[in-house]
């Protein structure tokens, strides 16, 4: 041992374990701040690269049309020795105007105008399907942790809820195709006969599929995250105390006006924060819309439609699948990189604010709810 | 004590059936039922995945059958055993290019210039010159018999359309427009002897081959310039078995019959096990998933050798060695990233990651490692880097829970003997919670595994298994996975149709591993329950 | 009032009750003791079938009647009998509501819609457990700001609102300090005139200062029960002596 005067025995010896630890506990340092350090870069780069086509330098210092516009081909040519890069209606406008000359224009679908169809159609995907899943997801909830009393069958109910959450998204889309798009239900005045068909006396149930639509992407969609929503829920309801319900059941309440009254109120605020991470997912998922709801390009928005029953019955643009569509469909190059990475860093941007504003209000509740 | 009436008025309370029934069921029973209800919208929904999956794909072995007897019936196969050898022979003639492009390396390396080069190398034109001649006698009889089948074939087909537009017709009522179609019936027989009489030609090509090559084999054995080169000698020796073998083809096609019926087995082992998955072509489509199957595990792989290390790592400093305030910023971070949509880490691949990538590859001093440069900008590789970056928060949220989970008292225990913090970590932490990070990492694997869109837009999606052969660069090759198929092909195929039922056959597959993965992780961590308590 | 005749009782497949028989007599107090786990808190929940709640639990023989009804009978809808047999609970549990909302919520669920009813009511029962004084001024305000005695005398003041006949304490006290204490053991005395109360208690003294009569058990066992008085003087079985005074364990 070390002779020195104010040694004892409980110095930190340098001694090879404690050499080994530092090591180690250093290469997990640098792992998770490499983990940490490629987020940023990827965010990073796609807010740089986004925000050329989002903010201007001028007034309003915001790219306007690339938010309210419509997709539309971006036209590239030289005239009157200048270089014009042209939307569509600007393009056949500007021809029109330098009475119709001969141009050599190189063009590219969907690089000019904006995406306003897409975060619509994105909105209304995310509505519809998170309130259906939460409808069923607390419902489902309510039981498994209010009124379920274990044994084999809710056994088998967490089992299911477990297997779906693994289930790959790709296959919601299938299953979504072949159920919603093509097999679901429709009323109609007459039996279809290339389908079939069941006859309810004043009407006929058709199934004949609710096609590439709205409904058909909210179900899809839907049963995606209701584990998501079912967990959520779960969690939250566990939290309010217990006390709440025997309290209640004491005083001659039945189960369910011990729950409407005593357990939702206070369950709710913490299942609708939980759930906004179901609400990124929904914003973020393609897969399951591809062949079920989303459009490659639709001129009209949801809400021009002729009859109001149309507007559950059509296909809508959205933001991930027209992100698909512009970084697999159209080149690479300077003018279409400003659609690809604009349209990524809105999106982007979207679904993080739906997932900090989750995490935000989580940790609030976890402060204001202490009982 | 109490008055009578009080007494009466309590047990009558008692009994009362003062709430409403319906059926028997109280509104509370109503709504315990409906709760209910939706609680088995999960195993619902699970089994009308399975249901609508099998409604849709099920048809596909009976095409399949169909196909495959078509191809049978139709001399195509016949054709394609003939063919075979001339492959083969292609890959021969491929490889004896390779040698030339290295001898011309070398020569030039050596100083001389193109021309004295092209010179040096005459003597080994001649030979490769013969050599690729040799076949061409056969390469007429093949293609002169595709022509027949593939004819074949297309009667085939419309016939086999006609007869289900009749058989629709009958089914509408209207007989008399059914009995107007004329349906022309292949007689596959006759056809047929068109193709297997061309057998005799076919043996006299086949033996002009075998002679031509063995006498070129001859030549170059005896020559000066084939000395002392390996790889000019595995050809030669792989011509010579190829010569071999030659007859074993004839054999085979002695042996064909077009009417041996093909088990409806071969229609199941041609999708589970096909090396193919060819379709829209205009000879025969094949439905092999292995090709898909491979390139989804291969990218799998990939992205788990890359997420795993580091997804533990982090979960691991995070629960034992951060401090507070690095924990309460890193893991919310951590977690954040699994908000990121994967179309835009796929599109993170297209614009980005995969020029980056290859742009690093062909740095000079990074030569050494195999397979560097890479040839193509989105690879299995490029995909299996951002697949990654989706597991890493799944597998590290799940083993940080792991790893907190261990009771306090094992380490403390662990503490109090004196070992310090990184031997804790290694003999206690890590044994304790290890079933719950092999199932984290299980559950890492189900979410990269089912994952489409960043494959789909960064694998490169070319329908090919790798090349292992070639080592660690099959990493680099562009692979197509499951899922991407789905998606890229589900669009454009005809409802009903062979293709369209593959799909679902593929969807299928994907669904049962994910279960099975599932179920896996839940055996694992069940295990680990019942080892600790 | 309450007669309990033979009763066994289990959770699963373990016995937590072993034949027990008692009387519990009208409009007086009787207390429960005995040591931990020994079945006291799982008999009182009998008496109003909050153990119905929990999974696995059933009765394996014997029975409870009160005024003569079978309670565990098909008939007996349970919701009516937890209106007439009220339940305070160990660790005081207001609804996060509140001090009004807390005591109504009783007669709202029996449909009293009745403003000044209402009122009344809360009024009446909030005299009752000596609260009125303390919180007539923020009546609106959360039950949550009320201190732990005055929240456990609101619950005694929500199960008296909806006017049960018996009322079920599972140590009202455990958690208050001895003024809080004392205020609801004074609460007890007066509430006694008009209700029927089962009180289980750790602590010997608040069994001989507050009850009328006093059941021990051990084990799961009724060892012995009789007047308080005579329980803390002369009991009967060598047990019962242990156990009160603390020579126990
Ligand atoms: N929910 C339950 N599930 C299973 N067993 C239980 C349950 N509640 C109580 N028990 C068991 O029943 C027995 C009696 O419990 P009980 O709660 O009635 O005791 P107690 O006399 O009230 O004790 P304490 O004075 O600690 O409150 C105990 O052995 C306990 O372990
Ligand atoms: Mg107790």
């Amino acid at each position: 041992m070390n002779a020195s005067p104010n040694s004892h025995p409980f110095t930190t010896p340098v001694t090879g374990a404690v050499r080994i630890e530092r090591i180690a506990f250093n290469a997990f340092r640098m792992a998770t701040y490499s983990i940490l350090v490629a987020a940023t870069l990827i965010f990073g780069i796609i807010f740089v690269k986004g925000s050329e086509t989002i903010f201007r330098r001028e007034f309003p210092f915001i790219n306007v049309t690339f938010l309210t516009g419509s997709p539309e081909t971006l036209h590239v040519f030289e005239h009157d020795g200048q270089k014009h890069e042209l939307g569509d209606k600007a393009f056949r406008a500007y021809l029109e105007s330098h009475g119709n000359p001969q141009v050599a224009d190189e063009n590219y679908v969907y690089s000019a105008g904006g995406i306003f169809p897409c975060i619509v159609g994105t909105f209304f995907l995310v509505v519809g399907s998170m309130a259906i899943a939460l409808f069923v997801g607390i419902s489902a909830a309510v039981f498994l942790n209010e009124y379920s009393r274990g044994g084999p069958l809710v056994e088998m109910l967490r089992l299911a809820i477990l297997n779906l959450a693994g289930v790959p998204s790709i296959v919601f889309g299938l299953f979504g195709f072949g159920l919603f798009v093509l097999f679901a239900p429709v009323f109609g005045p007459a039996p279809d006969p290339s389908h079939f068909s069941l006859s309810l006396g004043f009407t006929y149930l058709n199934f004949s599929g609710w096609g590439v639509s709205l409904l058909s992407g909210w179900f899809t969609l839907a049963f995606m995250v209701l584990p998501v929503v079912i967990t959520a829920s779960e969690e939250a309801l566990k939290a309010v105390p217990k006390g709440f319900r025997d309290g209640s059941l004491a005083l001659g309440a039945t189960q369910w006006e011990a729950i409407r009254t005593n357990v939702l109120p206070y369950a709710l605020p913490g299942i609708l924060t939980s759930s906004i991470l179901g609400i990124a997912r929904v914003a973020g998922e393609t897969a399951p819309i591809m062949f079920t709801a989303a459009y490659v390009v639709r001129d009209r928005l949801p809400w021009q439609v002729e009859h109001a029953s149309e507007v559950l019955f059509q296909g809508v643009m959205a933001l991930p699948y027209h992100i698909y569509v512009v970084s697999s469909k159209i080149p690479q190059n300077v003018y279409t990189e400003r659609v690809q990475f604009g349209t990524a860093f809105v999106f982007l941007f979207l679904v993080l604010c739906i997932a900090l504003s989750s995490v935000i209000l989580r940790s609030r509740m976890r402060a204001r709810y202490r009982w | 004590m109490q008055s009578g009436e009080q007494n009466q008025a309590l047990s009558s309370a008692l009994k009362g059936k003062t709430r409403l029934r319906v059926f028997g069921l109280t509104f509370d029973d109503v709504m315990r039922y409906f709760f209910g209800g939706n609680a088995t919208v999960a195993v619902v929904v699970l089994a009308l995945i399975l249901i609508f999956l099998l409604k849709e794909g099920a048809g596909f072995f009976g095409q399949n059958h169909t196909n495959i007897r078509v191809y049978r019936k139709a001399g195509l196969e016949y054709v394609d055993i003939m063919r075979a050898p001339l492959e083969e022979f292609s890959s021969l003639t491929r490889s004896l290019n390779d040698v030339r492009l290295k001898r011309f390396r070398t020569l030039l390396a050596q100083g001389k210039d193109v021309a004295a080069a092209n010179e040096a190398l005459t003597p080994f034109d001649d030979f490769a010159n013969a050599f690729g001649a040799a076949a061409s006698e056969a390469r007429g009889v093949v293609s002169d018999t595709t022509e027949v089948a593939s004819a074949v074939k297309t009667r085939a087909q419309v016939s086999a359309d006609r007869e289900e537009e009749k058989a629709m017709l009958l089914h509408s009522g209207k007989a008399a427009e059914a009995a107007a179609l004329k349906v022309d019936e292949v007689n596959y027989e006759a056809e047929i002897k068109m193709i297997t009489g061309t057998a005799p030609v076919w043996k006299a090509a086949s033996l002009e081959m075998q002679e031509k090559l063995g006498a070129a084999l001859v030549v170059a054995r005896a020559a000066d310039w084939s000395k002392g080169d390996k790889d000019l000698a595995k050809v030669l020796e792989k011509t010579e078995r190829f010569i071999s073998d030659l007859p074993k083809g004839e054999s085979r096609m002695a042996a064909w019959r077009w009417d041996e019926p093909v088990p409806f087995s071969r229609a199941v082992t041609a999708f589970l096990f096909g090396r193919e998955w060819l379709t829209a072509s205009f000879w025969q489509d094949w439905y092999g998933i292995l090709p898909l199957l491979v390139g989804s595990l291969v990218v799998s792989l990939i992205a788990m050798v890359i997420a795993v290390p580091f997804a533990i790592a982090a979960a691991i400093y995070i629960s034992e060695v951060a401090t507070p305030g690095e924990k309460a910023v890193i893991k919310p971070y951590i977690e954040f990233i699994s908000a990121i949509p994967s179309v835009v880490l796929g599109f993170f691949g297209v614009a980005v990651l995969g020029t980056a990538l290859r742009s690093l590859s062909q740095v000079e001093w990074l030569h050494w490692i195999p397979g560097f440069p890479m040839t193509e900008r989105l690879n299995a590789l490029t995909a299996g880097c951002l697949l990654a970056f989706t597991s890493i928060p799944t597998i590290f949220s799940l083993a940080e829970d792991a790893l907190s989970n261990v009771p306090k008292h094992f380490k403390e225990a662990s503490f109090a003997l004196g070992a310090t913090r990184f031997q804790t970590l290694v003999r206690v932490l890590i044994p304790a919670s290890l079933s719950g990070i092999i199932s984290a990492v299980l559950l890492g694997f189900g979410r990269v595994i089912g994952e489409t869109m960043v494959v789909l837009l960064c694998a490169g999606n070319r329908i090919a298994i790798p090349d292992f052969t070639e080592g660690l660069s099959a990493l680099y090759q562009p692979v197509h996975t499951m899922t991407g198929i789905i998606a890229q092909e589900m669009g454009e195929v005809a409802q009903g149709s062979i293709h369209y039922r593959a799909l679902f056959m593929v969807g299928i597959i994907l669904f049962t591993v994910s279960l099975l993965i599932n179920f896996l992780a839940q055996r694992v961590v069940r295990k680990y329950r019942i080892s600790i308590g | 009032m309450i007669e309990v005749e033979h009763l066994d009782f289990f959770y699963g497949k373990a016995q937590a009750l072993h034949g027990v028989s008692l009387k519990v007599q009208a409009k007086q107090v009787t207390a429960f003791i005995g040591p931990s786990g020994c079945g006291k808190s799982t008999l009182l929940r009998c008496f109003n079938r909050m153990n119905d709640l929990i999974e696995g639990t059933r009765i394996g023989g014997g029975s409870i009647r009160i005024q003569g009804v079978d309670i565990y009978d098909p008939s007996v809808d349970v919701i009516a009998l937890r209106r007439q047999v009220g339940m305070v609970f160990q660790k005081s549990n207001p609804f996060p509501k509140s001090i009004y909302q807390n005591i109504s919520y009783g007669l709202e669920l029996q449909g009293v819609r009745d403003k000044s009813r209402l009122d009344a009511v809360v009024e009446k029962s909030l005299r009752g457990a000596a609260l009125w004084d303390e919180v007539k001024d923020r009546l609106h305000t959360s039950a949550l700001g009320l201190s732990g005695g005055q929240q456990q005398r609101l619950c005694i003041a929500r199960a008296i609102a909806v006017e049960p006949a018996v009322i079920l304490m599972d140590e009202p006290c455990s958690a208050l300090d001895p003024i809080a204490t004392s205020k609801v053991e004074e609460l007890i005395q007066v509430l006694k005139k008009d209700f029927t109360i089962v009180i289980v208690t750790h602590s010997m003294q608040q069994a001989g200062r507050c009850s009328d009569r006093t059941a021990f058990f051990y084990l799961g066992k009724l060892i012995e029960m009789d007047a308080t008085q005579k329980i803390f003087t002369k009991p009967a079985h060598q047990q019962t002596e242990d156990y009160i005074t603390g020579r126990f364990g």
